[in-house]
C-alpha cells in the first residue's frame, strides 16, 4: 500500500502511540491507597532494625540452643493426628452440604434466581474465616474443642467448594445433559447421569485439595480452643518454652508436607493434569481471563 | 447352534471392576469412622449436637439490659465507632502485605519454574524451601513474629507475608511452566541474556495471571488478616477475640457484619479492576 | 561465510540427526533445504546459531567457531544471525512493536531492558524493519489480534530489528496458505536481495523452492544428499531427497507443477 506511496516521509503511516491513561490512573490509585496503609498502620518502624535479630533468637530457642525437645515427640504427634482428624472431618461436612448447593448455584443446571441466591449464599460464607466461624457460631453451638472446629472448617469449605461446583458444572458439554432430557429424564436423574460423570472426578479433585488446605486451617484452630494442635504451639510459645514449640512446629511441617504429597498423588491420578492452579483459576471469577493460555 | 447362543458368546465378559476404587472406598471409610469416634478421633456425635443447637439458638436472640450482651441478631450498632481504627489496621495490613508479598513472588517464581530456573540446583532447593513456607499456617507465623518483635501490626504484616509468598509463588511458577514456550526461543535466537528473555517472552504471557492472582491474594490476606489479632498479630481480631471473652455477643455481631461487607466490597472492587486490567 | 566442517548432532535420546556435514554458503546467498519431515532440517538451521549443540565437528560463522564460543561469544554470533520460525512464536499478549523490539534486546542494557526503556534509534530501527515488510500500521496492536501472514511479517520485522547479517527461517510457511506463503517468500527474496543478508530457508514445498531460491541442498535421514541448483534438480534428485517419487503432496500448487 504505502510501497506507492512516495510523496510524503515513511513516519506518515505511522500510528499515534496509543495513550495509557486509564493504566496510569488505575496506578495511582493503587499507589494512593499503598501510601495510606503504610501511614496509618502503626508500626514502630525502628524496631525494623531488630527484626533479623529477633527472628533468628526465636529459631535459635526452637532449634539451636538445645536442639528441639524430642521428648514432646508424642503429645506433638496426637494433636496434630487431631488436626488431621479435624480437617477430614470438616471436609466431608463441606463435600457433602456443597454438591447439592453447587448444581442448585450451576446457571445452566438451575434457574436463574435460585441460582443467583445461592451464589450470593456461598460468597457470603467465604467472607468468614473458619476462626470467626468458631468463635462466632460454633464454640457457643458446640462447645470448646474439635467438633466446633472440624464445624467451623466444614462451613467454610461449603463457601469454596460449592463455587468451584457450581463453576464446573456450568462449564460443561451440553450435548449429554440434552440427550438425557431428550430421553425423558427427570431433574435428579439428567443431573445424575448427564452431569455428574462430567464433573465428578474433577470435584473430587476439589474435595482433596480443600482438604490439603483445611488442614493448615485445622492446625490453628487450637488458638481458640477449637481443637488441634494450634493449642500447644501457641502455649509453648506463649510461656517461652521455645524447644517444644520447635518440635510441634516441626511435626506441622513434616504432616502437611506428607498429606500435601499423598493428596495431591491421588488428585493427579483423578484428573491427569490437573494442577491447583486450575483448580485456583477456577476459584478466582475470571470472564475477562479466559483465554488459551489460562485454560 | 443357535442364533441366541451365538450372539451371546460374542458378549464381552464384564470387565473386573478396578481395584482402585474399592480401595479408594474402604480407605475412606475407616478414615472418616477413625475420626468420628469417641477413642481416637474427635467424638462427633450427631444428637448430642442437635441438643446443642438450641444452645446456640440462645445465643442468637438473647435480650439483656446491657446493648453489648443481646444476642447475635441483635448487633449493638454504637460499637461501630470503636471497631473504626483496628477495622483500618486490618485493611492496612493486608495491603501492604499484598503489595510485598506478590512482589517479591514474581522474582522469586521464575527461580522455581522449570522454564526460567537459572538451573537445577536452584530449582529443586527452592522448591523445597517453598513447600516449607507453605506448610506452617498463618496464625503460626504470626505467633513466631509476635514472639520475636512483640504484638502488633508488624508480625501480623510479616505472617501474612510468608503465607503470600507460598501462595503466588506456588500458582506463578505453575503458569510459568505453562507458557507457549516459542517466544523464548526466538529471544534466544536473537542473542538475549536469559533475563532479558523473561521479561519480554514470558512475563507478558503471564501478566494477566499475575494480576488475577495478586488480587486473589489480597482477598485472601483480608480474610486472613482479620483473625491475626487473636494472636497479638494486629488488626481487628483482637478486638473480636476480646468481645466472644466477654460473651458482648451483640458487638461480636456488629464486628461479624462489617467483616462482610469490607469483604464483599474488596470482591467487587477486585472483580472490576480484573476486568479492567487484564 | 558459513562453514560446516564435518558437523554431526546426535540428540541425548540418541538420534542421530546431522551426520557429517560439510558445506560452505557465502555471503549473500539465499538458499533452501529440503528433505523429509524428521530429515534433520530444523537441526541443520539451528547449529549455525547453537540453539542446538554440537556433537562432532564444528560450524564457523564469519570465522567464529560455534562449537566453542563462550556463552557471551554465542550471544553475540546470535545477535547478528535472525531467525525466522513455523510457529511465528510471538509473544501474543503484547504489541507488534514491543515484538519486533525483542529484536534490540542485545544492544540494551539490563537494566534499561527490564522497564522497556529502548532507546529512541532502537525504537526507529524496529519502525523501519515493520515498514520493510509493511505493516508498520499495526504497531501497537496486540499480536494476537494477526492474522498467519501478517503475524509471520511481524516475525520478520523482528529478525531484521537485530540488523542481521544472516537470516535463519525454519519452515516460515508451513503454517500458511498458499497466496500467503508466495507474499512471505516474496518479502524473504527482497531482503535478501535488497540488504544482501544471507538468507537459509527450511521448505516443505519444492517448488516453491524452485521458485524463489538459487541453490537448493537436500538432506536425508542427516546426510547430505543434493547440493545444486534448483534447475538441476529434477525428478531423480527428488528421489534421492525423498526416497520416493514426487507427488502433489510435495508441492504448495499443484498445477504450478512444470
Ligand atoms: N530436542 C530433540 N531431542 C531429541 N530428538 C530430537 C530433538 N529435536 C529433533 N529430534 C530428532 O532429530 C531428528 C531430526 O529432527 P529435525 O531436525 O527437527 O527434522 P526436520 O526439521 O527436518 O523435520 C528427528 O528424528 C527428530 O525426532
Ligand atoms: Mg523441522
Amino acid at each position: 500500500m504505502n510501497g506507492t506511496n512516495n510523496a510524503g516521509p515513511p513516519r506518515e503511516s505511522r500510528p499515534r502511540r496509543p495513550s495509557n491513561a486509564k493504566r496510569n490512573v488505575a496506578f495511582i490509585f493503587a499507589l494512593l491507597v499503598i501510601v495510606g496503609s503504610v501511614l496509618s498502620v502503626d508500626i514502630k518502624y525502628e524496631r525494623l532494625v531488630d527484626l533479623p535479630a529477633g527472628i533468628w533468637l526465636v529459631v535459635y530457642k526452637m532449634y539451636f540452643e538445645r536442639g528441639p525437645d524430642l521428648s514432646y515427640l508424642g503429645v506433638s504427634i496426637e494433636h496434630m493426628v487431631q488436626s488431621i482428624e479435624i480437617a477430614w472431618v470438616g471436609t466431608i461436612i463441606g463435600a457433602v452440604l456443597s454438591l447439592p448447593i453447587g448444581f442448585v448455584a450451576a446457571k445452566n443446571v438451575s434457574s436463574g434466581i435460585i441460582s443467583n441466591v445461592f451464589r450470593q449464599v456461598l460468597n457470603g460464607i467465604r467472607a468468614f474465616p473458619e476462626l470467626v466461624l468458631a468463635v462466632a457460631i460454633f464454640i457457643p453451638i458446640a462447645g470448646l474443642g474439635p467438633v466446633a472446629g472440624a464445624l467451623a472448617i466444614g462451613i467454610h469449605s461449603v463457601g469454596t467448594l460449592g463455587k468451584l461446583t457450581a463453576e464446573v458444572v456450568e462449564g460443561i458439554d451440553a450435548g449429554p445433559v440434552e440427550a438425557a432430557r431428550a430421553s425423558g429424564g427427570r431433574w435428579v436423574q439428567i443431573q445424575r447421569w448427564g452431569v455428574l460423570p462430567q464433573v465428578l472426578p474433577e470435584i473430587v479433585a476439589f474435595w482433596l485439595y480443600r482438604f490439603e488446605i483445611n488442614i493448615r486451617a485445622a492446625a490453628v484452630l487450637g488458638v481458640v480452643g477449637a481443637g488441634g494442635i494450634g493449642f500447644i504451639v501457641q502455649q509453648t510459645i506463649v510461656f517461652g518454652r521455645f524447644p517444644l514449640a520447635g518440635t510441634a512446629l516441626l511435626v506441622v511441617i513434616i504432616a502437611t508436607i506428607l498429606v500435601d504429597t499423598v493428596s495431591g498423588w491421588v488428585r493427579r491420578r483423578i484428573i491427569e493434569g490437573v494442577e491447583t492452579r486450575r483448580i485456583v483459576d477456577a476459584e478466582i471469577e475470571q470472564p475477562a481471563l479466559v483465554d488459551g493460555s489460562a485454560a | 447352534m443357535t442364533v441366541a447362543a451365538g450372539a451371546e458368546s460374542r458378549r464381552p465378559a464384564k470387565p473386573r471392576p478396578s481395584l482402585a476404587i474399592p480401595i479408594g472406598l474402604v480407605t475412606f471409610a475407616v478414615i472418616t469412622w477413625i475420626s468420628v469416634s469417641r477413642e481416637f478421633g474427635i467424638d462427633l456425635n450427631l444428637g448430642e449436637l442437635a441438643e446443642n443447637i438450641t444452645r446456640g439458638a440462645r445465643i442468637l436472640v438473647r435480650e439483656d439490659t446491657n446493648p453489648a450482651d443481646r444476642g447475635l441478631l441483635n448487633p449493638n450498632w454504637v460499637f461501630l465507632t470503636e471497631t473504626a481504627e483496628p477495622m483500618l489496621e486490618t485493611f492496612a495490613m493486608a495491603v501492604l502485605a499484598s503489595v510485598m508479598g506478590c512482589g517479591l513472588a514474581l522474582p522469586v517464581s521464575f527461580l522455581v519454574s522449570r522454564v526460567t530456573a537459572p538451573n537445577g540446583l536452584v530449582l529443586s532447593i527452592g522448591r523445597a524451601i517453598l513447600s516449607v513456607i507453605r506448610a506452617i499456617p498463618d496464625i503460626l507465623y504470626a505467633l513466631l513474629f509476635v514472639a520475636a518483635v512483640g504484638v502488633g501490626p508488624l508480625p501480623g504484616i510479616l505472617a501474612l507475608l510468608f503465607f503470600n509468598i507460598g501462595v503466588t509463588v506456588k500458582l506463578l511458577s505453575e503458569t510459568v511452566d505453562g507458557v507457549d514456550p516459542g517466544p523464548i526461543e526466538a529471544g534466544r535466537a536473537s542473542g538475549a541474556t536469559g533475563m532479558q528473555t523473561t521479561r519480554w517472552a514470558v512475563v507478558p504471557q503471564i501478566l494477566p495471571n499475575y494480576v488475577a492472582y495478586s488480587l486473589y491474594v489480597f482477598e485472601l490476606n483480608i480474610r486472613a488478616s482479620t483473625v491475626l489479632g487473636i494472636v497479638g498479630a494486629g488488626g481487628i481480631g483482637r478486638m473480636l477475640y476480646r468481645e466472644y471473652g466477654f460473651f458482648h455477643w451483640s458487638n461480636v455481631s456488629v464486628i461479624i457484619v462489617e467483616l462482610f461487607v469490607m469483604v464483599f466490597l474488596i470482591e467487587l472492587v477486585s472483580i472490576w479492576l480484573r476486568r479492567r486490567l487484564v | 561465510m558459513i562453514v560446516f566442517d564435518h558437523a554431526s548432532v546426535t540428540y541425548p535420546g540418541g538420534v542421530h540427526a546431522l551426520k557429517d556435514i560439510s558445506l560452505e554458503i557465502p555471503d549473500g546467498e539465499m538458499m533452501v533445504i529440503v528433505g523429509l519431515s524428521g530429515a534433520g532440517k530444523s537441526t541443520l538451521i539451528r547449529a549455525i546459531n547453537g540453539l542446538v549443540p554440537l556433537t562432532d565437528g564444528d560450524v564457523i560463522v564469519d570465522g567464529v567457531s560455534v562449537r566453542k564460543a563462550s556463552g557471551d561469544q554465542l550471544r553475540r554470533l546470535r545477535s547478528k544471525i535472525g531467525m525466522i520460525f513455523q510457529t511465528f512464536n510471538l509473544v501474543k499478549r503484547t504489541s507488534v512493536l514491543n515484538n519486533v523490539l525483542m529484536g534490540r534486546l542485545h544492544t540494551t542494557g539490563t537494566a534499561r531492558s527490564l522497564f522497556g526503556w529502548y532507546k529512541p534509534a532502537d525504537v526507529e530501527i524496529a519502525m523501519q524493519a515493520l515498514e520493510r515488510v509493511d505493516i508498520v500500521e499495526k504497531a501497537y496492536v496486540r499480536a494476537a489480534n494477526l492474522s498467519g501472514g501478517q503475524q509471520q511479517r511481524v516475525g520478520i520485522a523482528r529478525a531484521l530489528a537485530q540488523e542481521p547479517t544472516i537470516i535463519l527461517a525454519d519452515e516460515p510457511v508451513a503454517s500458511l496458505d498458499p497466496p500467503t506463503s508466495h507474499v512471505v517468500m516474496r518479502d524473504l527474496q527482497r531482503i535478501n536481495r535488497d540488504l544482501g543478508i544471507t538468507t537459509i530457508v527450511n521448505l516443505h514445498f519444492l517448488d516453491l523452492a524452485k521458485v524463489y531460491c538459487e541453490r537448493i541442498i537436500g538432506l536425508r535421514a542427516g546426510e547430505l544428499v543434493y547440493d545444486g541448483t534448483g534447475a538441476q534438480a529434477d525428478e531423480g534428485v527428488f528421489r534421492d531427497i525423498y526416497g520416493r517419487s514426487l507427488t502433489a503432496d510435495d508441492l504448495l500448487e499443484a498445477p504450478s507443477l512444470t
